[in-house]
């Protein structure tokens, strides 16, 4: 008798856990302003080592280049401080050093450190008005990248290694139902997805490919950072603006 | 008892919950260069208060091919599957074919002219260990086409260009056979509508693997008998027996799909 009290006890804590924790899931993480969004501070050894946190913008890199460059071709990982980045990689042409290598940018060299090593999230805020004349949307950058590839404001590269590169020819648009009866489904374009992204950025270790066991990319996980969320919680368009993968949204 | 076994109910839960919910839905770490491939083998090393193996398909494919390890001499296909144990190493089965009486590779156990013994434990028995290695990586494949993933090593164009020399027979070791006039591409049909098909080369496939790697147990030989999916193969069956492992990795999509459609 008494062990089964307990075990309800036990029982009615998590449930109260859960719930708490579904209820502060639901809020989206609160959005920096637009000329921040996207940016960090990558301090793995930095401070250690007596520097500053490096600043690194998104905005900034993709007008030149697509996400699969430094996520696919220059082994960038998909969260912050877990490349294992350093001084000598880089001026071995590695990671950042790839491009940032006083030739084709500024290189890791001393008179520029503080271009990236300043710990200061803004930095070179005051070029993010450059960006004006590209379409506009309502959340995170403000921007609309996908529109802005499309009208020519910017011409990212999708490859620095590989001249031959062509993404693959599919444009598979999917209709993913939602699992809630008053929502409509999310539309999933392969087309615009593939202008930033390697086939491998996603698939297999994020999305598997096997049908339908798309109802498992609930919003929960989503805002865990799991599935659509691995991008787009800080980085690509914010989930705040749910109508852009469920159009038929109302509001 | 009871509650013992209710708490380790409990218990079991809690943890698959927090190890399931890291394990979907997020990229993985890439392994390096210089990682793919690796195989731990522990069947009986620590049993035996000694290190595990680490073997380096890298190193091997420098010289070899897939097929005079995985059908001359035995070796499964799976990371602890052949059950290899000292014995039959010295009695010139497996790893000892070739690095026992130390003809081919290195020895395990080496006897000097003074009569000295010495033993070269460590080159394989090397997990967890801090082991000077007489050949690099980075070094090695220095010069060699560049692929994608894996390796980052285009080892097909690497043997087609003539840089790596592969052994198919060992001499004394393995037993000759003419071989077979090897068959021509072969279309598959993708199953995904807008995907382009596969183009299979039969001929890239048997310089490293013969006839016999793959048929009859992994693939039949009846046209449109074998049916599979990506998942299938992204769970280590058909293609993914080698591709993901060691071979290229299933997720060059391009490599293999190159057939347009419209």
């Amino acid at each position: 008798m008494k062990f089964k009290t307990i075990l309800v006890i036990i029982l009615f804590i998590l449930f109260v856990c859960s719930m708490k924790a579904i209820a502060q899931k639901w809020k989206f993480p609160p959005l920096p302003p637009p000329s921040q969004y996207g940016n960090l501070l990558i301090n793995r050894t930095s401070e250690k080592k007596g520097e500053k946190a490096v600043t690194f913008s998104h905005w900034s890199h993709r007008t030149r280049h697509t996400c699969r460059v430094c996520h696919f071709e220059l082994d960038f990982e998909m969260k912050v401080n877990t490349t294992e980045i350093t001084e000598e990689k880089n001026k071995k042409g590695q990671y950042c050093g790839a491009c940032h290598d006083n030739d084709k940018v500024f290189g890791h060299t001393k008179e520029h450190c503080k271009k990236c090593h300043n710990g200061n999230i803004a930095y070179g805020e005051e070029k993010f008005k450059d960006l004006d004349p590209i379409p506009k949307t309502k959340f995170g950058n403000m921007v609309n990248w996908v529109e802005a590839i499309k009208e020519g404001h910017i011409q990212p590269k999708q490859t620095i290694l590989d001249e031959e590169y062509e993404p693959m020819k599919f444009n598979k648009l999917l209709k993913l139902e939602s699992n809630w009866t008053m929502i409509p489904p999310a539309i999933f374009p392969h087309e615009e997805h593939k202008q930033w992204l390697d086939c491998s950025n996603c698939h297999p270790d994020i999305f598997n490919v096997k049908k339908k066991t798309t109802k498992h990319f609930e919003m929960m996980y989503i805002l865990e950072g799991k599935f659509c969320g691995a991008c787009h919680l800080n980085v690509a368009f914010p989930l705040n603006n749910c109508k852009r993968c469920h159009p038929d949204m109302k509001g | 008892m009871k509650r013992e076994g209710v708490f380790v109910i409990v218990g079991v839960l809690v943890f698959a919950s927090v190890v399931f919910a890291q394990t979907f839905g997020v990229k993985k770490r890439a392994l390096k260069a210089d990682e793919f491939g690796n195989v731990v083998i522990n069947n009986f090393s620590e049993k035996n208060d000694i290190a595990p193996v680490v073997f380096k398909h890298w190193l091997h494919r420098l010289h070899y091919t897939c097929r005079l390890c995985h059908v001359d001499l035995g070796f499964a296909m799976e990371a602890g599957g052949t059950e290899i144990r000292e014995e039959d190493n010295r009695n010139g089965l497996y790893c000892g074919a070739c690095h026992h009486k130390g003809k081919e590779a290195f020895p395990a156990e080496k006897k000097h002219r003074s009569g000295k013994k010495t033993k070269d434990c460590d080159r394989c028995h090397s997990y967890g260990k801090d082991v000077k290695f007489e050949k690099d990586f980075y070094e090695s494949v220095k010069g060699f086409p560049r692929a994608r993933f894996g390796n980052k090593v285009d080892w097909l164009i690497a043997e087609e260009k003539g840089q790596i020399k592969l052994k198919d027979y060992l001499e004394g070791i393995t037993i000759k056979r003419k071989a077979l006039k090897i068959p021509l591409d072969t279309e598959i049909k993708s199953q995904e509508l807008g995907m382009p098909d596969i183009i299979f080369s039969h001929k890239k496939h048997a310089v490293w693997n013969g006839c016999e790697l793959c048929h009859p147990e992994i693939f039949g030989v009846k046209k449109g008998v074998t049916v599979y999916s990506m998942q299938d193969i992204f769970e280590g069956k058909f293609c993914g027996a080698c591709h993901g492992k060691v071979a290229f990795v299933n997720q060059d999509c391009q490599l293999c799909h190159t057939k347009e459609v419209y």
